[in-house]
């Protein structure tokens, strides 16, 4: 038998995000149909709103952020599919490991596919929308990090609460929405901050926000995630 | 004395409002073997996944190696393997990649994953992905992964079952290894004819409860 400790515990969560890439990287699964979604999500918005150049700048935030959440939903949900289909999840939760190792590297698999996705649409949003990115990049970077972190804790967590059931698909929003929207809209209002009214300190009130609501996300889920997974 | 290895008192599963193990009691020594039958849906996968702490009892206790099935889960997981019918491996991994992320998540550093795979006669597609193989081939590569785990309790859910005769053959050797390895087995079976010259003790599952026990409790 091993020895256990905190090292061995970031060993067990760098091994789940890890399996959880590596299988993205191979499946594609998600990038296609995120990618797709969110970019044609974009692309609606941004016909609807039409060639108002002060119009667009308004709508553009928002609409980056809805195209996110979207994509967001089904990246998780697809990050617990992967492991039901031939009851490796029911394996991954017999190894003697802490439950909240399996939450910590799953949420950083769907963080980085968030990110990578947000960083991606970034600049798609820009076009469409009219929207400056460089004056601000750092903040408009950081404002996606966080707000993709902040979403991927909720969505990871109810992901995972819904997992085992028949109506995932249609309960995984219901159930996270209402949760994640103190962190869409400070994502969007920072978003805005930087791009449109190209305010600095009122991005930063923003992001602080955003971080305040991640920290207490993490602590929560990750302290409360055996609840979800032990039936 | 020897060691307890399971000691279940009253145990009972349901879903929803349906009991499917109802009034388990059963003291199993450690280093025993014994066979789990019993007709389908009679509750031999369920106890088996409570056993491997899968599932948390509706009523009832239950230990393991002397831990509390509920409080003492983690520990419990420490000294169970379990072999679930349906394989339990990645299928978009190849087969060293799901034995190594195994390793890394029993904490056990450089294991030796080729020999392994060698053992249950993977090793020419060690570097394929698991969606290309049979559901014998998915078996023979959880049969890897159970061995990997060495840990003193094994629960087999139908180790049996996809395998083909050589396959078969193997699971015998590994049942005689485990018994001469001071292991304790507990495996689910309708292979009863080919276990039970393997096995110490034949139990059956019916209605909810141990039948064709002796006694209230079980000793094996």
């Amino acid at each position: 038998m091993s020895s256990q400790g905190p090292f061995a515990d970031l060993g067990f969560v760098a091994a789940v995000a890890r399996k959880d890439l590596l299988q993205e990287l191979r499946s594609r699964a998600v990038t296609v149909a995120t990618l797709f979604f969110s970019s044609i999500t974009l692309m609606v918005l941004a016909f609807a709103v039409g060639r108002e150049s002060a119009l667009m700048q308004q709508a553009g935030p928002g609409a980056l952020w809805v195209a996110l959440a979207f994509a967001g939903v089904i990246s998780a949900a697809q990050s617990y599919q992967s492991d039901l289909a031939e009851a490796a999840y029911e394996q991954l939760l017999i190894y003697p490991i802490p439950r909240a190792t399996i939450y910590l590297g799953k949420l950083i698999a769907n963080w980085l596919t968030m990110l990578a996705l947000g960083l991606v649409l970034l600049p798609i949003g820009s076009v469409l929308f009219a929207l400056p990115l460089t004056p601000g990049l750092p903040l408009l970077v950081a404002t996606v990090a966080l707000g993709t972190l902040g979403f991927a804790l909720i969505a990871t967590f109810y992901a995972a609460l819904t997992a085992n059931l028949q109506a995932r698909e249609s309960l995984l929003p219901v159930l996270m929405f209402p949760v994640v929207v103190p962190i869409l809209l400070a994502a969007v209002r920072s978003t805005d901050a930087v791009t449109r009214l190209g305010n600095a300190a009122l991005a930063g009130d923003w992001l602080q926000l955003l971080a305040g609501f991640d920290l207490v996300y993490l602590v929560v889920c990750t302290a409360i995630f055996h609840f979800v997974v032990d039936e | 004395m020897s060691e307890a290895a399971i000691e279940l008192s009253g145990l009972g599963r349901r879903y929803g409002r349906q009991y499917v193990l109802r009034e388990i009691n059963l003291e199993m020594t450690a280093g025993r073997l014994a066979l789990l039958g019993g007709s389908n849906g009679a509750g031999k996968t369920t106890l088996l996944r409570v056993l491997a702490t899968r599932l948390r009892p509706s009523r009832g206790r239950g230990r393991v190696f002397g831990f509390d099935l509920v409080t003492g889960a983690h520990e419990v997981r420490r000294r169970v393997a379990f072999l679930s019918v349906f394989g339990g491996s990645y299928p978009t991994l190849t087969a060293a990649e799901n034995l190594m992320l195994a390793a890394r998540l029993y904490g056990l550093r450089g294991a030796e994953v080729t020999g392994l795979l060698a053992t249950v006669g993977l090793e020419a597609v060690a570097d394929k992905l698991v969606r290309t193989f049979s559901s014998g081939m998915k078996k023979r590569l959880a049969l890897a992964r159970l061995m990997l785990a060495d840990a003193p309790l094994w629960l087999l859910d139908e180790p049996y079952a996809s395998l083909d005769e050589d396959g078969k053959a193997l699971i015998d050797r590994l049942l005689i290894e485990a018994r001469g390895a001071g292991r304790t087995v507990l495996l689910a079976s309708h292979e009863t004819a080919r276990c039970a010259p393997l096995v110490d003790a034949l139990l059956t599952l019916e209605g909810g409860g141990l039948r064709a026990v002796p006694r209230e409790v079980e000793r094996v």
